[in-house]
């Protein structure tokens, strides 16, 4: 279990990570959501305990990143972003290298290295030299990497960065995989990856957290819903009769056909808003042919939270890609 | 246990990597001329004496030794931390359950196995004074004694500036800059009168090889020697604590 509670980064004068905290249960699959330089890679950085958090705390299964690192670190498998690893090093003998600095007992070494090389599918890769593979081989060596000594809990930054489609579906499937089992949290900004790997998913912009939930309660939910309605007259007509309507926030576009207008409107969540605009229309002296409810898909929740709400908020601005100077 | 792993994997990188061998080719052509001009200088000014012998010459009172050590030093140093920062493998080892202090000592114990390797092949030219003389034992184990004391705390200096510098480059440059500070530091010993010439004396390569070539152990070198070390590798544990700042 993850459990992150106010975490605040600072750099200088700016501010890359503020306030920002969640949990993360055990056997849950949850996704880190946010454009690039929203502060995904430093607040995952503070998790696993790279860098030490300005503000706010993190415990890894109760134990505080800060108070007891080592417990912390024994118990996260972390792949760090791009996957930095030692060039002139073989896959095998890194990993070997890497099960030793994580305290695998000599006896299991080898099995343990066996182990991640299937599971990561890097086994044709076993004796290549790591400064000569592709991105897509060097990501999976990282996972392999993070699966060494079986920790409970994995810490992915942008796993599918690089891969192929194919490599792509894999590492979805192992990802599912571990759902149940293991504690997952990786950070996209791959939408279709969250919606088929996630349990949950966690939306940063600016260093903010923005949203929070299940895909489908934040497609449904965010409190926000859009509703497209046709009927005969003018678009404007409709913009009229819909002014003030309680419960619509506004009028998103209009398009007007031959005999009728398609008016797309954006409305608070709930049935209340809907007879709302039903009893609006009818005032006016218009009619309704269809009043559709329209699903929203992940991509215009992330551009909605991601571009509006930040900019209304008072955020740290322009944040450029997080690296620790 | 977990320093030594690390020590095996910064030994490994060294020895697959050319710079070991370039390194070890020039010190071992510059170390043999050396010796072979003090040799010739000895044949044609024979001493007679056990305790100054051209191995005595080579150990202690020549620039010849001391200078290319002040390159030598930041150029196997320079690499331990600063490159593991540079190219972001440091994220890796900072996040496995490994205090900071084992990576320092670790790091540090891979440093003065490179400097043993560069004192090793000297060995032949004990071998060849030997078999054509005699020569006091003793002053041949203090020579090496010598030589590890001044080792551990160029190592760690060494150290210390690739653990705060951010490429290797800027750590070989600070390394060169403080050993050689140190060095002038030493000079100074010939330059002011007085009591300052000996504090002087015992911040000096120069005064501690030339005691320890002639047999003298003596131990406020030793102590000055694993002082400083102490303190570098301390500060260098710091300095990885603070990078965890960002």
């Amino acid at each position: 279990m993850i459990e992150v509670h106010g975490l605040t980064k600072r750099y200088g004068s700016r501010l890359a990570v503020q306030d920002v905290s969640f949990r993360v249960e055990r056997g849950e699959v949850v996704g880190f959501l946010g454009p690039n330089g929203a502060g995904k890679t430093t607040t995952l950085r503070m998790v696993t305990g790279f860098l030490r958090p300005t503000a706010g705390e993190v415990r890894i299964d109760g134990f505080d990143t800060a108070a007891s690192p080592m417990q912390a670190r024994r118990r996260v498998g972390y792949m760090p972003e791009g996957v930095p690893a030692y060039p002139e090093m073989r896959v095998t003998e890194y990993l070997r290298y890497r099960a030793r600095l994580k305290g695998a007992p000599r006896r299991q070494l080898e099995d343990a290295v066996e182990r991640v090389l299937d599971q990561a599918h890097v086994d044709d890769a076993a004796d290549r030299i790591i400064g000569q593979l592709s991105k897509g081989y060097r990501q999976r060596v990282g996972l392999a990497d993070a699966l060494l000594t079986d920790p409970p809990i994995l810490v992915l930054d942008e796993p599918s960065s690089g891969l192929d489609p194919n490599q792509n579906r894999d590492m979805r499937e192992l990802v599912r995989g571990f759902a149940g089992d293991k504690t997952v949290f990786l950070s996209t900004h791959i939408l279709p990856e969250v919606e088929a790997t996630c349990d949950r998913i966690v939306i940063i912009q600016g260093g903010r957290k923005v949203g929070e939930g299940t895909p489908a309660s934040l497609r449904s939910g965010g409190g926000r819903r859009i509703v497209r309605l046709v009927g005969p007259g003018q678009v404007r007509a409709f913009r009229v009769a819909l002014q003030g309507a309680s419960g619509v926030r506004g009028v998103i576009s209009g398009e007007q056909g031959d005999d009728a207008a398609s008016v797309r409107v954006e409305v608070d969540a709930g049935d209340a808003a809907l007879d709302a605009i039903f009893d609006a229309v009818v005032a006016a002296g218009l009619r309704l042919r269809e009043l559709v409810v329209e699903q929203t898909s992940l991509e215009e929740v992330f551009a909605h939270l991601t571009t509006t709400e930040a900019s209304d908020a008072e955020g740290p601005g322009e944040a450029p890609e997080e690296r620790p100077a | 246990m977990k320093a030594l792993t690390i020590a095996a994997r910064e030994l490994r990188a060294y020895f697959v990597s050319p710079l070991a061998y370039v390194v070890l080719t020039v010190w071992l052509l510059w170390t043999g001329a050396t010796f072979y001009y003090f040799c010739t200088w000895f044949a044609s000014n024979p001493s007679g004496s056990e305790t100054y012998t051209p191995l005595t010459m080579f150990f202690s009172g020549n620039m010849l030794l001391f200078l290319p050590m002040l390159v030598f030093v930041p150029v196997l140093t320079m690499r331990l931390l600063a490159e593991e920062a540079h190219s972001g493998t440091l994220e890796q080892l900072l996040t496995v359950p490994v205090s900071d202090t084992a990576i320092v000592l670790g790091k540090y114990l891979a440093a003065m196995v490179m400097w043993c390797t560069l004192w090793v092949p000297t060995l032949v030219y004990v071998l060849i004074t030997t078999s054509y003389g005699t020569i006091d034992p003793g002053t041949i184990v203090s020579s090496y004694v010598g030589l590890l004391g001044i080792g551990l705390y160029y190592m760690a200096i060494g150290l210390l500036m690739s653990a705060l510098a951010s490429t290797q480059v800027v750590a070989a440059v600070l390394t060169f800059l403080f050993l050689g500070m140190l060095f002038l530091l030493g000079i100074g010993q010939f330059i002011f009168p007085g009591p300052p010439a000996e504090v002087l004396a015992y911040l000096s390569v120069w005064g501690h090889m030339t005691d320890f070539a002639k047999g003298i152990v003596d131990t406020r070198y030793l102590v000055y020697d694993a002082s400083l070390t102490a303190l570098a590798l301390f500060f260098a544990v710091q300095a990885i604590d603070v990078r965890r700042d960002g």
